[in-house]
């Protein structure tokens, strides 16, 4: 039987023992994300032309767009953060944010069956002021 | 058709030179103008140390092909893999998985028609056949310039 | 003398990924293994049909979340040969750093799995959260923890600055110099050079009879390194590949530790070798549509990875096919299982590093 004293990992696992834990105490403590880091796409619904572009081009098929309703939608919990839709958008109406997605937890179904996750951006006509839904 | 024989040689010269089996891949050819049905292109790559080289055959569906495991212990992963997803008839597998290899809904799904169904499914027609060169020997790098280039439909 | 059969798998505390091993033992010792896989299978290469040589890139990097850059690099290589796009310099240093830092993530991921094999679990924490600084690194510099979306065909869609690469470098060389105690433990442990030391010997012979490649080879006494044919800027490096002669467990544990220590000189001397400044191209944009086809290898942290990429001229790639290194060391894996001890299994699975996810595509 080997020596306590003498196995390598003794040293360590003492330290462990008087040190702070290693791990953070999620969700209590949650450590922001550091810049760059892909978290969810943000429209801005003023300065889109409805070039569908970004749908195009969504390599998940998370962005739906249409130009004669002027609707714009995307499903976060599709959007695989590949940051394709934001690098093609001609007018900067798509951004990276560093936060998280939002967690859904139960399948939250809206007045219009919408899934959980989706978002949409009604622009009608410019007399009225847009809507978010 | 394949001649058995001088196949199995050729494979076999290869694995006395030190050869170390790479890959075993099947690509599906779908029936172009002239052709009735379908083919495989089947290669065989062979790697040693910082040499590469690979064996090319066409195979027709239901030809049989010889299993190399005899020389290659390990080509037993690719074959079955092979004959699951391709429908490849290869003969003599050393370990035979009997088709349970991968569990996949459809039957054969690479074969060619079932990429057929699935292609017209999506809508899009089968592709023309404009493919490089396959050499039967040495490193297959086959580039070409692309020829249809109004199909991109994005700016740089 | 009676037999058993013990199913191992699919889900099994000590297996990273779902795998089967329908285990035929007498007494104690396993006489014949069979395997079966498919519990992962995705048909990723099918996606050819359904998605565009443009976003095929990101699915062949989901592949599998371990080897998740270099997936993502090898398949914007063959595109580049396919099409003949010129790299510009800077992206390809950056891709031959993030790769090497992968590589010492994956192969700190697998010490603390194979460590957690045969119940170490002080030591699979220990280097899980040496793992975890760079995690951070990644998502500092790509954006994502495992995926990192950053290799397009042509090149690479961020840039790190000179100053973060010295920083990234200091940071690299501490955790280099805090992994030497827990190679101490690896290498002095009595309990890990009894569970580890002389299972699953691998003679040299056998390990080119079974195809053997990545570090199940090197540990095995056979000196192959993909790196070695000098793609992708590894011919202006100075490497060797590192051997062990022993071919047991433990040879092949020694073969990774050191590789995270190569893996870190590597990153230094990249740094020291890249051009500096700021502003440099780092993605020459395709034009038009791919045609041909092309073989390209790669050194994945386990070992040697083929892709084979076939186009047509047409926006949907004809076929693309990942033959990773777990699929090459399988048969190494059955070989090994047969003749040992039962409580010797898990060990000698994990010995491989399989990456079922990636196997099975």
């Amino acid at each position: 039987m080997a020596n306590p004293l003498k196995l390598p990992m003794v040293r360590r696992s003492l330290r462990n023992l008087v040190s702070r834990p290693a791990t953070r105490r999620y969700p209590y403590e949650i450590r922001p994300r550091f810049e760059g880091a892909r978290g969810t796409i943000e429209f801005d619904v003023e300065t889109c032309n409805y070039c569908m572009l970004c749908a195009r081009r969504c390599p998940a098929a998370a962005i739906t767009v249409s130009r004669e309703d002027r609707v714009w939608a995307i499903e976060h919990l599709t959007c695989i953060g590949c940051n394709v839709c934001v690098e093609v958008c001609a007018k900067k109406s798509l951004t990276m944010s560093k936060e998280s997605k939002p967690v859904h937890t139960r399948a939250e179904v809206g007045p219009q069956g919408q899934r959980p996750g989706h978002e949409e951006w009604h622009k009608p006509a410019p007399a009225e002021a847009p809507a978010v839904s | 058709m394949i001649d058995r024989i001088a196949f199995l040689a050729r494979v076999e010269k290869y694995h006395k030179a030190g050869w170390r089996l790479s890959l075993i891949n099947a690509t599906t050819i779908m029936p172009a103008e002239g052709m009735d049905h379908g083919a495989f292109d089947v290669a065989w790559a062979f790697a040693r140390g910082t040499e590469f080289e690979t064996i090319r055959e066409r195979i027709m569906p239901g030809d049989e092909l010889p299993s190399i495991s005899e020389s290659f212990g390990a080509a037993f992963l690719y074959e079955n893999e092979m004959r699951e997803l391709f429908g490849i008839n290869v003969t003599g597998i050393g370990l035979d998985l009997q088709g349970q290899l991968y569990k996949t809904a459809a039957r054969v799904p690479f074969s060619p028609s079932a990429i057929r169904a699935r292609l017209e499914a999506l809508g899009r027609p089968e592709p023309v056949a404009k493919h490089g060169t396959a050499t039967a020997s040495g490193t297959a790098t086959a580039s070409g310039a692309a020829e249809k280039p109004g199909a991109a439909e994005k700016p740089a | 003398m009676k037999r058993t059969v013990i199913p191992m798998g699919p889900q099994h505390p000590v297996l990273p990924e779902p795998l089967v091993l329908d285990l035929i033992l007498e007494d104690e010792k396993v006489v014949d293994a069979i395997p079966t896989i498919g519990y992962v299978h995705r048909g990723l290469e099918m996606m050819v049909e359904r998605v565009e040589y443009t976003e095929m890139g990101f699915v062949v990097e989901r592949i599998c979340g371990i080897c998740s850059f270099m997936h993502g690099m090898g398949y914007c290589v063959s595109l580049e040969s396919i099409m003949n796009v010129e790299v510009p310099d800077r992206a390809r240093w950056l891709r031959l750093i993030w790769a090497e830092i992968s590589r010492v993530q994956s192969h700190l991921l697998w010490l603390g799995l194979g460590a957690d094999a045969f119940g170490f679990e002080n030591l699979f924490m220990h280097c899980w959260r040496m793992r975890e600084q760079i995690l951070d690194i990644f998502e500092k510099t790509t954006g994502g923890r495992i995926i990192h979306s950053v290799n397009r065909i042509g090149g690479v869609k961020r840039d790190i600055s000179d100053s973060a690469l010295a920083a990234i470098l200091l940071e690299m060389q501490a955790l280099g110099a805090a992994f030497k105690e827990t190679a101490r433990v690896f290498g002095t442990d009595p309990s890990i050079a009894h569970r580890l030391g002389g299972v699953g010997v691998l003679s040299t012979e056998d390990a080119r009879a079974v195809d053997a490649v990545g570090p199940m080879a090197r540990a095995s006494g056979i000196a192959t390194d993909t790196r070695l044919i000098g793609a992708n800027f590894y011919d202006r490096l100075e490497f060797e590949p590192l051997v062990e002669t022993a071919g047991d467990c433990l040879a092949r544990v020694v073969v990774r530790m050191r590789e995270i220590d190569q893996s870190i000189d590597l990153i230094r001397q990249a740094i020291d070798k890249m051009p500096k400044g700021e502003g440099q191209p780092i993605e020459n944009k395709p034009r038009g549509n791919p045609l041909g086809e092309v073989f390209t290898r790669l050194e994945q942290p386990r070992g040697e990875v083929l892709y084979y990429v076939k186009a047509n001229g047409t926006k949907n790639l004809e076929r693309f096919r990942a033959r990773t290194p777990t699929f090459a060391n399988i048969p190494a894996m059955i070989k090994l299982v047969k003749g040992c001890d039962l409580a010797d299994v898990p060990n000698i699975i994990l010995t491989i590093d399989p990456c079922i996810s990636c196997t099975e595509r």
